[in-house]
C-alpha cells in the first residue's frame, strides 16, 4: 500500500521524519533501519548532483547530520531520522546520486543504521494511519512555500 | 522586525566562509540574530563550490605563484573569484520554528528581490533567474547559493560583481573559454556583466553596499541595526576556521562523482554549432555554445544558463531547449532547436563515455569520499 498523491509516492511500509523527509524502514529480523530520502524531499531539492555519507562504524544522532548533499536547488546536510551506528553505506548512490532521484525507496537507499533507541525514537516518526493526513499537509505546505510545483 | 547589519572588508577566505557558516548554524539554534552581512574579501581569492574538485576548477599553480588563496564554500554552484570589487552578501535566518519566513525557493526569490531592488535604485534592470542567478539582459551579474545548516538555519549567499578583471578570472579559473586572448575576454563579457558596466560609472563598492542594504529593507520590511559579531560568535568562527576552512582536507577534498567533459559539432545551413559540456554524473554543470552561426548573444547565454545544473536526460534537455525557443526562436537566426538539442545531447553522451573510461582507470581521479567532512 502506498499514499500516492499528485505523483508523490509515500509507501506505507516505512516511517518518515516529519521535518526532513527522510524515510526509515525497520527490519525486525536484523534490528536494523534502512534510511533514504522520500519523494517530497527529493522534489524540494531537485536533481541530486553530489552526496557524501558518514563512513560505516560512525555514530549518528537523530536530528543531526549524517552526510551532505548538493542538489539543483541547494546544498545542505542529510539529517539522520534515528540515532545509532552506521552499519552499511550505499556507495552506489554516492557515485551516482541520480539513483536516489530515480528509485528513492529501493536502489536509492543511503545508509543502514543499527538504532540505539528505536522504540522511543520511532514514535517521533510518522507512519501507518498517520501518513495520509501528513502527506496531504506536507504537499500543501511545500506548494505554499514554493518548494514544489 | 530587526536584523543585524554587519559590514566588514578585506576579510580572509577562511574567516569570511567560517563566519557565514557559523551564523547560519547559530541562527538555527536561536543563538544568533538574523543577520545581513555585506562584505568583501581581501583581493583575491578563488572559492570553489561545496562539492567541486579544486584541481578541475582552479589553476592551482598560478594561484600559488600569485598569492591567490583557494577555499571551498559551504554553498554549491561554480567557482568564483572574490576581492575588493565583488560584494559578498550573506543573509542568515532561521529555517524552521515559529518564524514567519517561507522556505527555500520562495525565500531565494525574496532574497533576490532585496538585491534586485538595490540594483534598480541604480537604474540597473536586473531580474532573478530561477535557481541561482541575477541577470541583466541574460548576462549574469550576481551568483546565488543557499545552504541549509543541520540546525535548520539558512544561509543565502550572493556574490555581486561591482567590477571584474576578466583577464585575471580567466587566468585563475579553468573555464571553457580561450585564455589570455581578446576572444576569450569577449566571450566572457557576453555572458557576465558588472554594476560599473551597467551603470557606465565608477560607482564605489560602498555606494553599491548602501543601495543593497536599502533593497533588503524595502523587500523584507525590516530595520537594519548596524552591529558586529559577538564575542561568542568570534570564538566559534575562529574554531571553524581552525578546524575546517584552514584545513587542506576541507579545501582539497574530492568527490565520488568525477567531472567529465564532452563536445560535439553539428553542421546546419545556418552555420556550425560547437557545444562543450561539463557533467557531474547525470547533471550538466556547465555548457558553452559556440560556433560560427549568427545569433543573439543574450539568447545563447539564456539557453546556456537554462541548461546549467540541469539533468542530462535527453528528453528533459529537449524540453528545456524547446521552451527557450518558444519565446526566442527568431533570435537564433535560422538555427533550429533540433540541431541544438542534437549537439547538446551528443556532447553529453561523449562526456558520459569519458566518465566511464575514467572510472575504469584505477589510476584516474576517482576518489571515494568520506572522513571528516562527509
Amino acid at each position: 500500500m502506498s499514499n500516492k498523491t499528485n505523483s508523490y509516492d509515500i509507501p506505507a511500509d516505512r516511517a518518515y521524519d516529519r521535518e526532513h523527509h527522510m524515510w526509515a524502514q525497520y527490519e525486525s529480523a536484523s534490528g536494523q533501519v534502512t534510511v533514504g530520502i522520500d519523494t517530497l524531499g527529493l522534489a524540494s531539492l531537485g536533481d541530486l548532483a553530489y552526496i557524501t555519507l558518514q563512513a560505516v562504524g560512525m555514530p549518528v544522532k537523530r536530528g543531526e547530520s549524517m552526510g551532505t548533499l548538493e542538489a539543483a536547488k541547494m546544498t545542505g546536510d542529510l539529517i539522520a531520522p534515528v540515532s545509532g551506528v552506521i552499519v552499511a553505506r550505499n556507495d552506489n548512490v554516492v557515485k551516482n546520486p541520480s539513483i536516489a532521484n530515480q528509485n528513492p525507496y529501493s536502489d536509492g537507499w543511503m545508509v543502514v543504521i543499527k538504532p540505539s533507541d528505536w522504540v522511543n525514537e520511532s514514535t517521533q516518526l510518522v507512519s501507518d494511519e498517520g501518513l495520509p493526513a501528513w502527506v496531504e499537509s506536507e504537499i500543501k505546505r511545500y506548494r505554499g512555500q514554493g518548494w514544489v510545483d | 522586525m530587526n536584523w543585524r547589519l554587519i559590514t566588514d572588508d578585506g576579510v580572509t577566505a577562511p574567516f569570511g566562509l567560517a563566519a557565514d557558516e557559523t551564523l547560519a548554524q547559530r541562527v538555527g539554534m536561536n543563538l544568533s540574530e538574523p543577520t545581513l552581512r555585506l562584505y568583501t574579501y581581501r583581493s583575491h581569492c578563488a572559492l570553489v563550490g561545496r562539492f567541486q574538485n579544486v584541481e578541475n576548477e582552479v589553476r592551482v599553480e598560478y594561484c600559488r605563484e600569485n598569492g591567490i588563496t583557494i577555499n571551498r564554500r559551504p554553498t554549491g554552484g561554480g567557482a568564483i573569484i572574490m576581492g575588493e570589487d565583488q560584494l559578498g552578501v550573506a543573509l542568515t535566518i532561521p529555517g524552521r520554528g515559529e518564524d514567519n519566513y517561507n522556505h527555500a525557493r520562495e525565500l531565494m526569490g525574496n532574497f533576490s528581490e532585496g538585491l534586485v531592488r538595490g540594483l534598480n535604485q541604480l537604474g540597473v534592470e536586473a531580474r532573478f533567474r530561477r535557481k541561482n542567478d541575477i541577470e541583466v539582459n541574460s548576462k549574469k551579474l550576481v551568483g546565488l547559493g543557499v545552504y541549509r545548516a543541520a540546525s535548520g538555519g539558512l544561509l543565502f549567499h550572493a556574490s555581486m560583481l561591482v567590477d571584474l578583471d576578466i583577464a585575471l578570472m580567466l587566468r585563475v579559473l579553468n573555464t571553457p573559454f580561450e585564455k589570455l586572448s581578446d576572444k576569450g575576454i569577449d566571450t566572457v563579457a557576453g555572458r557576465i556583466t558588472t554594476v560599473r558596466r551597467e551603470t557606465e560609472s565608477h560607482i564605489t563598492l560602498d555606494e553599491v553596499r548602501r543601495v543593497v542594504a536599502d533593497g533588503f529593507v524595502s523587500a523584507f520590511d525590516v530595520k537594519l541595526i548596524p552591529s558586529d559579531f559577538t564575542v561568542e560568535e568570534h570564538a566559534q568562527i575562529a574554531k571553524s576556521e581552525q578546524e575546517k576552512y584552514l584545513s587542506e582536507d576541507w579545501v582539497y577534498q574530492t568527490t565520488a562523482v568525477p567531472d567529465s567533459n564532452g563536445s560535439a559539432k553539428v553542421k546546419t545551413p545556418a552555420g556550425l554549432i560547437d557545444v562543450s559540456v561539463t557533467t557531474a554524473g547525470a547533471i550538466i554543470k556547465a555548457v558553452f555554445i559556440g560556433g560560427d552561426f549568427f545569433a543573439s548573444e543574450n539568447a545563447v547565454a539564456d539557453l546556456e544558463a537554462s541548461l546549467r545544473w540541469h539533468t542530462s536526460q535527453p528528453e528533459k534537455v529537449a524540453g528545456t531547449v524547446e521552451k527557450i525557443f518558444q519565446n526566442r526562436s527568431v533570435e537564433f537566426n535560422g538555427i533550429q532547436a533540433e540541431a541544438l538539442i542534437e549537439a547538446v545531447t551528443k556532447a553529453v553522451s561523449r562526456a558520459r563515455v569519458a566518465e566511464r573510461q575514467m572510472r575504469a582507470d584505477p589510476y584516474g581521479c576517482y576518489v571515494n569520499p568520506g572522513g571528516a567532512y562527509a
